[in-house]
């Protein structure tokens, strides 16, 4: 999977790599987010 | 085997299952669809863009039906309330999350395309009155201290839900520069090329299953706080009880 033209000088190639990396990453944080709060609630509800 | 037990392994398998998707329906945007006849390859943003804007249209009503469900049950059964009410947290935040790619995927196309980041025109406005109304929900949950915010995190869900049909009917009732839908328009000259539509497809069903991931386990945790929140409540009426015997 060659997508070495998304990785270019103009505002087109700039601006749709954005995108797809900004997704990623809002999506990614809030899961890594929600993830973490899991596992740390887990982590106190054990008993000691 | 009790319903935690499930919840793990089959969470596991489902996110699994939707970074599959996700994988595939990105190749499919990025590679195998063709570039957009006039727009070229930025064009390639709107597989993205698009599934979020739904889907951000969607989320609203499970938080609009979790809130329905809080106010009728919250003096009738607040057992069945506190459900409700964990399952609207989760979804204004996937809400949240899902409006804010939404609009700021927008912008990133209508520079290119527009030469402008932003318009006040009725699409994007309403979206972003969207937008403001979940932010204000979410700081509402977070910042109220007057034993109601429940209550009235679930009335403002209605207004927001309100907003739903008007961000989705503004480009039919108001002249916009938005362009046209890609689904369900009476314009014969809106959606895409046949060529494009599985991409479209593919990029829908994997972001909705991602989000339905994130709604379960946002669920999920909301629960467990209400479990352990009761689990103290309950320990400081004991020990109340001790200290006057």
């Amino acid at each position: 999977m060659n997508l070495s033209w998304m990785f270019g000088p103009t505002m087109e190639q700039r601006h749709l790599l954005y995108v797809y990396v900004l997704v990623w990453v809002v999506q990614g944080g809030y899961a890594a987010w929600v993830g973490w709060q899991w596992w740390r609630s887990r982590r106190e509800d054990r008993p000691e | 085997m009790g319903r935690s037990r499930i919840f793990g392994p089959l969470a596991a398998t489902w996110f699994l299952l939707t970074l599959a998707a996700i994988g595939f329906a990105t190749r499919m945007g990025l590679v195998l669809a063709p570039p957009d006849a006039l727009q070229g390859n930025v064009g390639r943003i709107f597989y993205y863009h698009v599934p979020h804007s739904m889907l951000s249209l969607v989320w609203p009503y499970v938080n609009l039906a979790a809130s329905i469900g809080f106010l009728y049950w919250r003096r009738r059964d607040p057992l069945k309330a506190l459900t409700a009410d964990a399952l609207a947290i989760a979804s204004a935040e996937v809400t949240l999350v899902y409006a804010t790619i939404c609009l700021t995927t927008g912008m990133l196309w209508g520079r290119v395309q527009w030469g402008i980041w932003w318009t006040w025109d009725a699409r994007l406005t309403s979206m972003l009155l969207l937008w403001l109304l979940y932010v204000s929900y979410m700081m509402l949950r977070k910042f109220s201290s007057t034993g109601q915010t429940q209550t009235l995190a679930a009335v403002l869900s209605i207004f927001a839900a309100i907003d739903v049909p008007i961000v989705y009917k503004s480009i039919d009732w108001w002249r916009t520069q938005h362009p046209s839908p890609v689904f369900f328009s009476n314009d014969p000259d809106a959606g895409v090329d046949k060529s494009m539509m599985p991409a479209f497809v593919a990029n829908i069903v994997a972001w909705a299953m991602w989000g339905l991931l994130l709604l379960a386990i946002r669920y999920a945790l909301e629960r467990r706080r209400q479990a352990r929140e009761q689990d103290a409540a309950l320990k400081a009426i004991e020990d109340s009880m001790e200290f006057t015997r």
